[in-house]
């Protein structure tokens, strides 16, 4: 069997840690989600709306709150109240701050980033995923 | 009556203030960019945990806590650690989710208050607070009810304010000014062709307080106040001159 530059290059990209590996698939989904996941570790303690929040990563307002709830319902961020305004801080379970903090740490490697913006590429390109990120954009506006 | 001081552990600024702030009042540090309000507030903070076991907390508005575990590094403080201990909590926010947080029971500020058992704040900066509201009256009672808030904790409190001018006196219309319990101001100063800092501790309720503008520095270990500006007047106009040269002007006829 013939392997192809595409097998080679999937092999390489595969080569991390598992648990990594399988934590950027299935919750650094997108770029954005990779500046918030980034932003909340290396400022723990923020709380605060998605128009701040926004503000504070430089991105769009509209795609900010898709990825944050989205980051909710996976656990790494929190959705809150305070008064009539929704808030949202980092979570608190220990498990998932750690993946947060082995996920940011090996992000200061050049190498470890090719790869993490690989699979987030490989997971936009596929179908389901497009669509159902388009059926979100189409809710939130 | 004795009363009770917290001390700042600013070398030379306690003394300025009587012994330190009064307990449980709101500090207003104003100045312009780069004059060290923030590096006085962390000190404050700083000092308070490691020399006075009083556990800090800081409110920022716009500065991102890392910047502030940055900062805090160049002074040898090392604000990670003190996270890490539980003596320290750094809080990004912004003015209209703390102040409806801090009127809750059981919100998210009171909540590390009361964990960390929380005796010293900072806020960076109430200058902010003008985002909420353009009404002088309604911004001064926002302001109000906020500072109010941390005393109903038993707490000190010191925040910024952003000053305008970068020399001579601000003409801003901030009213924050009248609700606090102390004001200093800082400023810069040029005298022959060089730019000082001077602090004025203009307001001090209940205590004496240093009347006299010094100058200060800010040093690998963070601020550090120096000596009164001798021989010299008209320090907050940005541009003082000797004190002789307005002697002879005011009553010396050519």
């Amino acid at each position: 069997m013939v392997s192809t530059n595409d097998d080679f290059t999937a092999r390489l990209m595969d080569e991390m840690d598992p648990e990594l590996l399988q934590f950027i698939k299935t919750k650094v989904t997108s770029f954005i989600k990779w500046d918030l996941i980034k932003f909340f570790h290396q400022n723990p303690h923020t709380t605060d709306t998605v128009e701040n929040i926004a503000k504070y990563t430089g991105r769009d307002e509209q795609a900010v709150q898709i990825e944050l709830e989205s980051l909710a319902q996976n656990g790494l961020m929190l959705k809150t109240t305070v008064g009539q305004t929704t808030v949202y801080t980092i979570t608190s379970n220990i498990q998932l701050r750690e993946s947060i903090k082995q996920f940011v740490t090996a992000c200061e490697d050049r190498h470890f980033r090719v790869k993490v913006a690989y699979h987030i590429l490989q997971g936009l390109d596929k179908p389901s995923t497009t669509s159902q990120h388009q059926t979100s954009v189409e809710k939130a506006t | 009556m004795k009363l009770n001081r917290v001390k700042t552990g600013i070398s030379g600024l306690d003394e300025m203030l009587g012994g330190g702030f009064l307990a449980e009042t709101a500090n207003l540090v104003e100045g312009a960019p780069g004059t060290g309000k923030t590096t006085l507030g962390m000190q404050f903070i700083y000092n308070g945990i490691v020399k006075h076991q009083e556990p800090g907390l800081i409110i920022t508005f716009e500065q991102f806590p890392e910047q502030f575990y940055q900062t805090a590094s160049t002074f040898g403080w090392d604000f990670v650690d003190l996270e890490r201990r539980g003596l320290l909590k750094i809080v990004m926010t912004s003015p209209e989710v703390s102040r409806v947080d801090l009127k809750r029971v059981d919100g998210i500020i009171e909540q590390v208050i009361q964990n960390l058992g929380v005796k010293r704040v900072m806020i960076d900066s109430i200058s902010h607070f003008s985002r909420l509201t353009q009404d002088p009256i309604q911004s001064r009672e926002l302001k109000f009810a906020f500072l109010n808030a941390f005393k109903r904790y038993g707490i000190t409190t010191v925040l910024t304010s952003e000053g305008q001018a970068l020399l001579g006196e601000a003409h801003g219309n901030d009213t924050v000014g009248f609700i606090v319990d102390s004001y200093l101001i800082l400023r810069y100063v040029e005298i022959e062709s060089t730019i000082c800092k001077a602090l004025l501790v203009l307001k001090m309720r209940g205590s004496h307080h240093a009347k006299d503008i010094r100058q200060y520095d800010i040093t690998a270990q963070g601020i550090q106040i120096q000596s009164k500006f001798a021989g010299q007047s008209g320090i907050l106009s940005g541009y003082p001159h000797q004190m002789t040269d307005s002697f002879v002007k005011a009553f010396v006829k050519p």
